[in-house]
């Protein structure tokens, strides 16, 4: 095996995990301040995957079609997460855990069933635009290079994100509610705000990962299950409500799975739960998580 | 158990006897699975409703159960008799290891440990072709010749799962059952009047499996063939949902669940293919508007039933 092939592993690892990134940032995020643990997110990220599609559909004959599509796509599926946060997730904010679970699985169910009346069981394929549409040469050995674009904007979401809980006055007071709703609340925040405004936000960089999955490969029914337990994997490793530790976790289970791919294909996902459950284990908080949660 | 209780119980079980005798095919069959699907959920909510913690992999030891009994009959030729004790044994050994490690953990870290591990054992089933056939399946699961007939394998799932429910209903009221409510209610406090309530978890945990197992041994006779999709995380979904259907607070809930969720699909899946969006705008609804299930429902209204032991249902998930 040589190193170029490695290399060009490794890459693709980081492109996968980049894109598990996206998906669970949102994830942690929800979870750490709302306390709700969304097994719908994945599932957004779908609904993003073949918005993205249609839009570009419509827009073929224009050589700017996906760069169009990408952002509506992720407005139209922050619009859906609004509506959803709005009418059902804030009845149950005061319920118990396995209610607000099985609410958000529900919907998995709903929203999988009216993707399949809306968009057809046919695969769906999104032609990549002519700038990703050759390989590029890293090093002298070829890289597909969407996958380099999905590794920029999963850093570029990364660094927004971690401006705007580090730098900005609505980031500070959504870190202060992952650490005490009730103090925040006591300071006169409208909490329900902050959730709806963080909800919002987690969908929308589902429904943006899912528009830029699009081109990736077919836009598939049933994508979404495999995608979220992956991204629960994710956020249990780096520890709810971590960025930084959903960064690490994320490319971590990106690079292992592109590698147990080459050497052990038939156990890359049970190699993926095995590394949860230690975690879980060992320390049920994550890697960079706080274990006041717990 | 006071009269009325086993009154109760009595008038519902000569109904499961009389039904099937008017009924035709397709229902004895809906009958069938509502009993098998029944008891798999009655064995969750010892987890859910006794112990207060959400296992989201319950599914993997009713799977388990369904491939030991479904590899005995078809590899070894092993009477019917003899796998189902053998399908609990094995749940029950699984459940021992992978409930050492979940009993550590409690709310959503429990929940997603169990789902892990769930997932774990759909993998391990569904990548070993050579010995569970992968995702090709296991086929060619017959009962004995005297259990060939949906009639016949029904009175003897009704038999069997009668027995596992009565043995689960002793175990709820026996004075373990009692120290389970008090680990779900105070786990700290538990401790301190000196119960060791790991071990008293984990023993719940594993008794629960053993009946997951139980019923998942019944599947595979009934249905002929095995699936790995059996132990997905979308299986284990489905005694979640007859639990919240039915109420968790009673310890017939679960089954009251099962006979509405399985119902309901037969019913359903007969005209439109859109099930999953069915169940998931009931599941909403329950949620939103019906908390604690059908039995939350009938503890608040129905005096006719026998009426409610332990504190009122508003705090959920817990067995009265």
């Amino acid at each position: 095996m040589d190193l170029s092939l490695l290399f060009a592993q490794a890459l693709s690892g980081l492109s996968r995990g980049m894109m598990l990134f996206l998906i669970a940032s949102g994830l942690s995020l929800i979870f750490g301040v709302m306390n709700i643990l969304n097994f719908a997110h994945a599932t957004l990220w779908l609904v993003g995957a073949y918005a993205c599609y249609t839009l570009w559909f419509l827009m073929q004959e224009h050589g700017f079609a996906v760069w169009v599509a990408i952002p509506l796509a992720a407005l139209g599926v922050a619009l859906v997460g609004w509506v959803i946060e709005v009418m059902l997730i804030r009845r149950v904010y005061a319920r118990e855990l396995p209610e607000q679970l099985l609410l958000t699985y529900a919907l998995v169910l709903i929203l999988g069933d009216l993707i399949k009346i809306t968009w057809g069981v046919e695969d769906k394929l999104i032609a990549r635009p002519a700038a990703l549409a050759e390989p590029v040469f890293i090093a002298g050995v070829p890289i597909d290079s969407y996958f380099v674009f999905v590794i920029a904007v999963g850093f570029a979401v990364y660094f927004a994100l971690w401006w705007f809980l580090n730098k900005t006055r609505y980031g500070h007071i959504v870190r202060a509610a992952v650490f005490s709703r009730e103090m925040v609340s006591a300071l006169g925040i409208p909490i329900p705000v902050i959730y709806t405004g963080v909800f919002v936000m987690g969908i929308f960089i589902a429904g943006l990962a899912g528009a830029i999955q699009g081109p990736v490969g077919s836009v598939t029914l049933g994508m979404d299950m495999a995608v979220v337990i992956q991204a629960f994997c994710v956020v249990i490793i780096g520890g709810f409500g971590s960025l930084p530790g959903t960064l690490v976790s994320s490319i971590i289970v990106g690079e292992v799975y592109a590698f147990a791919i080459l050497f052990w294909p038939d156990g890359a996902l049970a190699l993926i739960f095995i590394l949860t459950a230690i975690v879980l284990i060992v320390r049920p908080w994550g890697l960079f998580g706080t274990p006041m949660r717990a | 158990m006071s009269a009325k209780k086993l009154a109760w119980a009595g008038a519902v079980f000569a109904a499961l006897l009389a039904m099937p005798l008017v009924l035709g095919e397709f229902w004895v069959l809906v009958l069938t699975e509502i009993l098998i699907l029944g008891l798999f959920a009655v064995s969750f909510n010892m987890i859910f409703g006794y112990m207060g913690q959400l296992s989201f992999g319950h599914a993997a030891f009713y799977g388990v159960g369904a491939y030991t009994t479904g590899l005995m009959m078809v590899k070894a030729g092993v009477p019917l008799g003899l796998c189902l004790p053998a399908s609990m044994i094995m749940a029950g050994l699984v459940a021992l290891v992978l409930g050492y490690f979940c009993i550590r953990l409690t709310g959503i870290y429990f929940a997603i440990l169990t789902m892990a591990f769930g997932q774990l054992i759909f993998y391990i089933i569904f990548q070993w072709y050579g010995f569970t056939g992968g995702d090709n399946g296991l086929q060619g699961i017959r009962p004995p010749a005297l259990l060939d007939g949906p009639w016949s394998y029904y009175y003897f799932t009704l038999l069997v799962v009668t027995a596992g429910v009565i043995v689960m209903w002793i175990i709820s009221e026996s004075p373990f059952g009692y120290t389970m409510r008090a680990i779900r209610d105070n786990p700290q406090r538990t401790r301190f009047v000196g119960v060791n309530t790991k071990k008293y978890m984990l023993i719940n945990f594993v008794v629960a499996a053993m009946f997951a197992g139980l019923a998942g041994g019944l599947w595979g006779p009934f249905n002929r063939s095995l699936a790995p999709d059996l132990c997905n995380w979308h299986q284990s979904g489905v005694p979640v949902f007859m639990t919240i259907i039915g109420g968790p607070t009673g310890f017939l809930g679960p089954l009251i669940g099962s006979v509405i969720y399985t119902f309901l699909m037969a019913f359903v899946t007969g005209f439109t293919e859109y099930w999953p969006l069915t169940i998931g705008i009931v599941i909403t609804l329950v949620v939103l508007f019906l908390p604690g299930g059908v039995w939350g429902l009938v503890e608040r209204y129905g005096a006719a039933l026998p009426a409610r032991e332990g504190p009122p249902p508003e705090g959920e998930g817990g067995a009265s």
